[in-house]
C-alpha cells in the first residue's frame, strides 16, 4: 500500500484586478471546487497547509468555511513565493508519513486590490497608501539599512540584481524581452489569464520603466484571486475521479540567511543548490521535463533560475527563447500558462495547478502534446525551491 | 500630497544602534568581532563564526559599487517625488563581500557603472533623528 504523495484535485476563483471578494471567500471556492475536481468529500480532508505573507485567509477557517470539522494536521508557513513548492511538498510528507491522509493547499490573496507587493507601504486601490499619511512608516531587521534610501520593494532589488547578471554575462533588456513576449504568446492562449494582449520586441521596449532594468513587462502581474489542490496518497487516489499527478521531488534551499543585499553572487540565485539536488532527488536530467512553470516574479529570475536548474547555459537564456526553444515544438515549454507575468500573481500556486492540468492532459488549446513530466519553481535570490510532477502514479 | 511624505525611518533595537548613534555623530562604523575581526552587515550581537563579542568599529567609508538600479517608479514614500533615483549596493574595502545598500548623491543615473569607486557621504534623513549613510562617485 503506497503512500507516495499525489495531487489529486485542483481548483481555483478568477484572477482579477478587483475581485471584491474577501480572501476568506476565494480560498473557500478554490478549496470547494478542488475537493469536487477530485471527487472527495469535505470530510475526507483532515490536512491544511497555506503560505502567506501580507494578504491571505488562515486556514483553520478556510477548512472550516468549506465544512471541513476535524483537522489532524494544519501548517501555516509565513513567508513568500518561496514557499509556494514546499507547501506542496510538505502536504505530501504529511500525507507520506501518514499525519493525515489528505490535505488542502491553498493560497488566496487580493494582491492588487488589497495588499500590494510592489509597493513598500502595501497599498492597493482599496488600501491607499502611505504616501498620504502624515506619519512615516518604521522599518526594522535588517531592511532598517535599505528602506531609508527608498530600496524596499522586490522589483527593484531583483533589477539590481539583474544588472550584474548584464555586466558580467553581456545579457541584454531583448533578452529579457523575449521571455516576457514568449509567455504573453503563451497567455494569448489562456482564457483565465488577466494579460492577453500581444506583444513584440518593439511593444516590449516600448513599455515604461518601473526600474531600469526592468520595464513593466518584467514585471509579474499583481491580481485578485485564490488557487487550491488537493495532496493525499497514491492509494487514496487509486479509485479517485482525476488522473492523479505523482510528485516525485522537491528540493529547497536558503542561503547566506535569506539577505538579500549579502547574497555573494547576484548572478545566481537559490537554484543554483537547488537546481542539482532536485535532479539527483528525481533520478531524472533537466532535459527529462517536457513543462517548466518557472516562478517568474520577473524576467529575471526566470533567465538566473533557467541556468541554476540548468535548463540552458548561463548567459544564453534570451537566445534559447529567440530561438522558440522555450515553446511549443522546443525543448521544454515553460510557463505554458503565461506565468504570473501573464496570468497573474497568484505567489506561484497557480504554477502548479497548471502543470498538473496539463499532466492531466486538459489544458484545451494550450495543452503541450505527451507532457509526461513537469518541473514546477518557487521564489528568487537567495530562497526557493524546485518540484517534479509527473502524470500518473 | 505626496510632497509631505516621509521616507522610511529606520527602527533600531539593541543589535542596531550603535549604527545609527555613530552615523549621527558623523561616522560610519559598522559591526566587528572582537576576537576574529570578521566585519559583520547587518550587526550581531555576537560573532557569527565564533561567537565573540562585537562592537561598532569606525570603516572609511570608502568602496565600490557592486551593484545598481535606476528607480523610476514611484513605490516607497519620502521617494515619490524624486525620481529617477540610484540605489547601489556598496561593497565596502574593508573586507571582501562586506555590503551596505545606499543612495548616490548628485549622480546622473547614465554615468554609473558597476565597480566604480565610491565615498561616504552622511545626510540627514527627513523626518525624524537620524542621519543616513549615502555615498558618492569618487576618484579613488
Ligand atoms: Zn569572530
Amino acid at each position: 500500500m503506497s503512500r507516495k504523495p499525489v495531487i489529486c484535485g485542483i481548483g481555483r476563483t478568477a484572477f482579477s484586478r478587483n475581485s471584491e471578494r474577501t480572501t476568506l471567500a476565494q480560498a473557500a471556492e478554490a478549496a470547494r471546487t478542488a475537493i469536487t475536481d477530485a471527487g472527495m468529500l469535505a470530510t475526507d480532508i483532515d490536512g491544511v497547509a497555506c503560505f502567506a505573507m501580507g494578504d491571505s485567509a488562515p486556514g483553520m477557517a478556510v477548512a472550516h468555511a468549506v465544512g471541513i470539522d476535524d483537522l489532524n494536521w494544519n501548517m501555516e508557513l509565513f513567508g513568500g513565493g518561496y514557499f509556494a513548492t514546499s507547501v506542496v511538498a510538505n502536504a505530501g510528507m504529511a500525507v507520506q508519513t501518514g499525519a493525515c491522509d489528505a490535505v488542502l493547499v491553498f493560497r488566496s490573496l487580493n494582491g492588487r486590490s488589497g495588499k500590494r507587493y510592489g509597493r513598500a507601504d502595501g497599498g492597493g486601490t482599496k488600501n491607499g497608501s502611505a504616501a498620504t499619511s502624515r506619519t512615516a512608516m518604521q522599518v526594522g531587521g535588517e531592511r532598517q539599512f535599505a528602506a531609508p534610501h527608498g530600496y524596499m520593494t522586490p522589483p527593484q532589488w531583483l533589477a539590481l540584481w539583474c544588472r550584474q547578471h548584464q555586466h558580467r554575462y553581456g545579457s541584454s533588456c531583448e533578452d529579457l524581452g523575449q521571455i516576457a513576449i514568449t509567455q504573453r504568446q503563451h497567455a494569448e492562449n489562456n482564457p483565465h489569464a488577466v494579460q492577453r494582449g500581444h506583444i513584440d520586441m518593439q511593444d516590449y521596449l516600448a513599455g515604461r520603466w518601473i526600474n531600469e532594468p526592468f520595464r513593466v513587462f518584467d514585471c509579474a502581474l499583481e491580481v485578485d484571486g485564490a488557487v487550491a489542490m488537493i495532496v493525499t496518497t497514491e492509494e487514496r487516489a487509486r479509485d479517485l475521479k482525476q488522473t492523479p499527478v505523482s510528485v516525485v521531488a522537491h528540493a529547497e534551499y536558503t542561503g547566506h540567511g535569506g539577505l538579500m543585499d549579502q547574497w555573494p553572487d547576484y548572478t545566481t540565485m537559490y537554484s543554483e543548490k537547488a537546481g542539482p539536488l532536485l535532479w539527483q532527488r528525481a533520478g531524472i536530467k533537466p532535459n527529462d521535463v517536457d513543462i517548466a512553470c518557472m516562478y517568474d516574479c520577473f524576467t529575471y529570475t526566470v533567465m538566473a533560475t533557467m541556468e541554476g536548474f540548468g535548463l540552458c547555459q548561463r548567459g544564453e537564456v534570451g537566445s534559447f527563447f529567440a530561438a522558440g526553444r522555450a515553446t511549443y515544438g522546443g525543448e521544454v515549454v515553460v510557463n505554458p500558462h503565461g506565468g504570473l507575468l501573464s496570468e497573474g500573481y497568484i505567489h506561484g500556486l497557480n504554477h502548479t495547478f497548471e502543470a498538473v492540468l496539463q499532466l492531466r492532459n486538459q489544458a484545451e488549446k494550450r495543452q503541450v502534446e505527451g507532457a509526461t513530466t513537469a518541473l514546477v519553481t518557487a521564489g528568487a535570490g537567495p530562497f526557493g525551491g524546485g518540484m517534479i510532477l509527473r502524470a500518473g502514479v | 500630497m505626496t510632497t509631505t511624505s516621509l521616507p522610511p525611518q529606520p527602527k533600531p533595537n539593541l543589535d542596531t544602534e550603535g549604527f545609527w548613534q555613530a552615523t549621527k555623530s558623523g561616522q560610519l562604523s559598522i559591526c566587528r568581532c572582537q576576537e576574529c575581526q570578521l566585519w559583520l552587515q547587518p550587526p550581531l550581537e555576537r560573532c557569527r563564526q565564533c561567537g565573540a563579542t562585537t562592537r561598532f568599529e569606525a570603516v572609511s567609508g570608502k568602496g565600490s559599487i557592486y551593484s545598481f538600479v535606476v528607480v523610476r517608479h514611484g513605490a516607497v514614500p519620502g521617494y515619490l517625488d524624486t525620481l529617477p533615483y540610484v540605489v547601489a549596493i556598496i561593497e565596502l574595502d574593508e573586507q571582501v563581500g562586506l555590503r551596505l545598500p545606499t543612495r548616490l548623491l548628485d549622480v546622473a543615473p547614465e554615468t554609473v557603472e558597476i565597480g566604480q569607486r565610491v565615498a561616504v557621504q552622511l545626510v540627514d534623513l527627513p523626518g525624524g533623528e537620524f542621519r543616513v549613510a549615502c555615498f558618492r562617485q569618487a576618484s579613488d
